[in-house]
């Protein structure tokens, strides 16, 4: 994810990467306290509300839904965002949640041991490259049938194979796609992404998912990181564990279908043409997957003892509390219904197939490698 | 094409983070965090 959007207000439509960001400073620093502050302040809400209800019905002696906290943070964000709205001065540290998003997927890393990873993670890329591979296709014909520009069909099937904003954004920087078409990719990308945090739960509910099942699922289908580990935590922790760990290997291919884009769209004389590849790669590359890495290869050789690796699960847990409580505060459904219909039509159909297909991918996984 | 900034990514940044908690943890410095 790139540093513009990170320091450009929150909003469904974030500012293209070209943005010049500010340079830090103390006083860009101080003025992000407000918003983690809010952001904190929200996230924790829904945690007191989560545990308020179970202390009740306990009390009481009622049978409560246990609803996570997860649901809470972003409910309370999203009636603020639409309602009064997030004021100017909370905005820049608001839209830190990115940034809490990778602290929080890295710190994830203490609670995977390599072979987790390695027999998960082999499934998960195997199961990564045909969804890649399909919804790069099927957005790409469907884009076309409803006489979509073909550079924002691009974004889309980006955004939606991959990983939602961040990869549109490399996208439209290696292609040079217009901002326009960038916007309303990833406001079609962001309005699927919070429609799926409702959705994907009750559905796994209703098939009665296992959570390493629903975990994989949701990190196939779900497309921005955020929502991702967002909807994964909303069916149960370890279902969230397991749906960023697919996610991050799906994040792992952003540069390589970038990169192909980009050749591509170079040999058209639309963009221009790649130097260094593997000096592109490793740009695309997002770094927090090594960091991951490099956590859990630490958690596996035994650096790190028993309670420091709960300290670390627990210090992931708080990263990603700020993140929900971001994606509830960056929802502004007026910003939503601005952008074009197609576009979305196009998203919402594509997203719809892909959640259908690979939920049979699961299902087939299920039963041959018992996920 | 945008310039390309010298400086560290967001990515970057929650790296270093990440592993500086991860390293004040192993060296005692944070030995419990409630949840």
């Amino acid at each position: 994810m790139s540093d513009a959007i990170a320091n450009s207000p929150p909003t469904t439509a974030p500012q293209p990467a070209t943005q010049t960001a500010p340079q830090p400073s103390a006083a860009s620093f101080l003025g992000l306290l407000p918003g983690i502050l809010l952001l904190a302040i929200v996230g924790y809400a829904g945690k007191f509300i989560e545990q308020f209800i179970t202390r009740y019905g306990k009390a009481h002696h009622l049978v409560l839904p246990n609803i996570e906290y997860v649901l809470w943070a972003i409910l309370i964000g999203l009636v603020i965002a639409n309602t009064i709205g997030v004021p100017q001065i909370f905005r820049l540290g608001v839209a830190t949640y990115e940034f809490w998003l990778k602290t929080g997927i890295v710190l994830l890393g203490g609670r995977f041991i390599l072979s987790d990873i390695a027999k998960l993670g082999g499934i998960s890329l195997a199961l990564v490259f045909i969804e890649i591979a399909l919804g790069l296709v099927f957005m790409t014909y469907l884009g076309k049938a409803f006489n979509l520009k073909l550079k924002l069909v691009s974004l889309l099937a980006v955004g939606s194979s991959i990983c939602g904003v961040s990869a549109i954004i490399a996208a439209q920087g290696a292609i040079e796609a217009d901002e326009e078409d960038s916007s309303f990719a990833i406001a079609a990308i962001l309005a699927l992404g919070a429609i799926s945090l409702f959705v994907f739960p009750l559905v796994g509910h209703l098939l009665h998912l296992s959570d390493r099942a629903y975990g994989v699922w949701t990190g196939l289908a779900v497309d921005n990181t955020a929502e991702t580990a967002a909807a994964g935590a909303l069916y149960s922790d370890a279902a969230g564990k397991v749906a960023v760990l697919v996610k991050t290997c799906r994040n792992a291919m952003i540069g390589f279908v970038v990169l192909g884009y980009a050749v591509y769209w170079a040999s058209k004389g639309q963009a221009a043409g790649i130097q260094n590849k593997a000096a592109f790669l490793w740009t695309k590359f997002p770094k927090f997957v090594l960091g991951f890495l490099l956590i859990s290869l630490l958690a596996s050789v035994g650096f790190f003892s028993k309670p420091g690796l709960l300290a670390i699960g627990n210090l992931s847990r708080w990263a990603f509390l700020l993140t929900f409580a971001g994606v509830g505060l960056r929802t502004s459904f007026r910003d939503l219904s601005k952008q074009g219909l197609r576009p979305f039509l196009v998203g919402a159909i594509g997203e719809i197939v892909i959640a259908i297909v690979t939920l049979g991918l699961v299902f087939a996984a299920d039963r041959l490698f018992h996920l | 094409m945008p310039v390309p900034s010298r400086r560290l990514s967001l990515d970057t940044w929650a790296v270093l983070l990440s592993l500086t908690l991860a390293l004040l943890v192993r060296i005692g410095i944070i030995k419990v965090v409630p949840w």
